[in-house]
């Protein structure tokens, strides 16, 4: 066996190590949080009832139906078992929807959401960046301010700026929502308008954010890169400024673009708050909803998800790094 | 009478910092290099140096400033040049140059070939990739480098081999001019040898013309270089031939800088090494009058004030305020 492939298989059992402990603390972690989900489920379905022994029944069979009944370690094997089946239970708070559906529903939300945000941030921030280092002078001196300013408010408080001044002020962009509630998802023009003016504060907020770290960080890059021995060597060479500019952007560019595969495989953790402060129906809003209802094969569901694209995206860079770059290739080897 | 290949008057390179001050790193700087003749330039670190390396190369980027003086090579005025001229005609084709880190000189993801592609899509942008790939493997054969460097990335080169590939592309036009910036400074002593060997060879193939070879190691300046020249302070203190600056310099800033050669001699563990006592003046305010007097043991009230113009003597050149007789003399007591 090829010292690579010992190498990949060495880090394939840590990810799979890594993930079987996430899975059991999202299994457990939701578990312990203070308070009992069917209570919650009962005091909503007996409202108005007096007749306690009902009460009690109600209570007994929602027991049963959860298996909440049983032991915790007799649930968790239950839980392992159905997840090889692909079943992540069935919702508390949809009762009877099952998880699975609810997540399905929510990824796309999410991923529309976040991937073309993160992109065109992502493209926008490195041309910024690349321009502030290439120009310097007063372009430089009013970009970098304003980009170190955006990347340093909270995410949560810029987004609630957003959403006072265009949402509630100004109302130009509606305040919740992933399209307007008393429309049905169809393929209408009406519909798709109304999604993409749901879409646009949500998606302006992550675009705001991102190109405010990656103008950053692509700004020190180049001048780093501007500043190398390559630069003035190659222009004293005579070679044209244009070629020089390009050799410069491309070196600046390689740890621009792990930043973004990690930021893509963090995508969906990462949009929580996003989700939250503009109610969008993605999974942070349904992860947010099933903390409140303690909802906890939702909670376990949303996690699961967000647990293995993080860890997707870790291994996938590792092992692509490790092909396309000869030196870390040879210190990944040193490792063993 | 041999040509001149390079004749320089006058030059004053500045440093403006952001306080706007001024670094005055090569200060009024005449001399002429004739054809097939290597010229060595000394001095401490700081001393303007590199910087007159680079100012050589008449294209400046800041805070590096160009003040006044000229530049001319093979009879052409490089400063009256415009610069996209400058670029396309005279870099790498008649004056080229070779960093003090040549292990950062090369962009570390390109290929050399593409490196070299680059540049003769500037110069020779008639050739084709295959036409480019011949001419760069027959020049790395003739030079004893393996032209499957070519298809190397930098990182993949040992510090050595990085730096003669530095060489041997640097020299791919045929330059006249060689300005060659410590390029032996961060190598072993037989990676040192193999670099001067090229050198060497360069010059004895006729690819290039004549060399300045720039270095604060004065012995191998001995063994390379026809004249040395020796800065101070942004100014050239000193020239003779290599003979004469080592065994029988005229400067006491020269004679000093000779004194703390170390050689390597039998009980040289007991010596006691002289060193020249100070530090080099600060270039944002030089003295003055002569930039050394503050170090030298030999200066008089006269040398701290009124300026010191350089004199000549039988082909020799020396920046002191005193005759060659009395140093001479001053020598002889010691």
């Amino acid at each position: 066996m090829s010292a690579y492939s010992k190498y990949f298989i060495k880090k394939f059992c840590w990810y799979f190590l890594t993930l079987v402990i996430a899975v059991s603390l999202n299994f457990i972690l939701p578990r312990l949080i203070d308070g009992n989900p069917v209570s919650i489920i009962v005091s909503q379905v007996s409202k108005g009832m007096t007749d306690s022994d009902t009460i009690k029944q109600v209570y007994d069979t929602f027991m049963k139906e959860f298996g909440l009944d049983k032991p915790m370690w007799t649930q968790f094997l239950i839980y392992i078992k159905n997840l090889f089946t692909g079943d992540l239970g069935t919702s508390f708070g949809l009762y009877p929807k099952k998880v699975t559906d609810i997540l399905a529903t929510a990824v796309p939300w999410t991923v529309g959401l976040q991937l073309p945000a993160i992109l065109v941030g992502w493209i926008l921030g490195n041309i910024l960046g690349a321009v502030a280092a290439y120009k310097k002078g007063v372009f430089d001196k009013a970009i970098f301010p304003v980009a170190l300013f955006v990347n340093s408010i909270p995410f949560f408080t810029l987004a609630i700026i957003m959403l006072y001044i265009f949402g509630l002020t100004l109302k130009w962009f509606p305040l919740s929502g992933g399209y307007d509630f008393q429309m049905i998802p169809q393929l209408s023009f009406e519909f798709i308008g109304s999604v993409i003016r749901h879409h646009t504060l949500p998606f302006l907020s992550i675009v705001l954010v991102t190109i405010g770290g990656q103008a950053i960080g692509m700004r020190e890059m180049s001048i780093y890169e501007l500043n190398s021995d390559y630069v003035l060597y190659s222009k004293l060479l005579g070679i044209r400024d244009r070629t020089v500019s390009r050799y410069v952007f491309k070196n600046a560019m390689l740890p621009q673009i792990t930043g973004l595969a990690l930021s893509l495989g963090t995508m969906i953790g990462g949009s929580l708050i996003c989700e939250i402060v503009f109610s969008y129906p993605g999974i942070g809003t349904w992860l947010f909803t099933a903390i409140r209802q303690l909802d906890y094969p939702l909670i376990s569901g949303c996690t699961l998800i967000i647990a293995v694209s993080v860890l997707l995206a870790n291994f996938t860079l590792e092992i692509i790094y490790g092909i396309v770059d000869p030196r870390i290739k040879a210190a990944q080897m040193e490792d063993e | 009478m041999t040509k001149n290949i390079l004749e320089v008057k006058g030059l004053k390179t500045y440093y403006r910092t952001r306080l706007k001050e001024q670094v005055f790193a090569v200060d009024g700087v005449d001399f002429v290099l004739e054809e097939g003749k290597t010229l060595g330039i000394a001095g401490e670190s700081g001393c303007g140096k590199s910087t007159l390396a680079l100012s050589l190369m008449g294209f400046y980027f800041p805070p590096l400033h160009y003040q006044s003086g000229s530049i001319v090579i093979n009879g052409i005025d490089i400063m009256k040049l415009k610069k996209e001229e400058l670029r396309s005609k005279i870099l790498g084709r008649e004056i080229a140059y070779i960093p003090q880190a040549a292990m950062n000189a090369l962009n570390p993801t390109l290929k050399i070939i593409r490196f070299i592609e680059d540049m003769m899509k500037v110069h020779r942008p008639e050739l084709s990739k295959k036409q480019v790939w011949e001419m760069a493997a027959e020049r790395f054969e003739t030079l004893n480098l393996s032209p499957n460097v070519l298809n190397s990335f930098p990182n993949e080169l040992s510090g050595g081999m990085k730096q003669r590939t530095v060489i041997a592309i640097s020299t791919i036009l045929n330059p006249k001019v060689l300005i060659a910036d410590e390029p032996t400074s961060a190598l072993d002593v037989s990676s040192q040898k193999v670099v001067i060997k090229l050198l060497k060879d360069l010059l004895d193939k006729q690819f290039i013309k004549s060399l300045v070879f720039i270095t604060h190691e004065l012995p191998l300046l001995y063994h390379v270089t026809d004249d040395i020249m020796v800065m101070y302070a942004g100014e050239i203190v000193e020239r003779g031939t290599s003979h004469e600056m080592i065994f029988d310099s005229i400067h006491p800033y020269t004679k000093k800088l000779m004194g703390s050669i170390i050689v390597p001699e039998e009980g040289m563990k007991g010596h006691k090494l002289s060193a020249i006592p100070g530090a080099p003046p600060n270039l944002k305010n030089v003295p003055a009058g002569c930039r050394f007097s503050d170090r030298c043991s030999y200066a008089t009230d006269a040398c701290m004030t009124g300026k010191v113009e350089s004199k000549m003597v039988d082909d020799r050149t020396y920046r002191c305020l005193y005759d060659v007789e009395i140093l001479k003399e001053w020598y002889a007591h010691e």
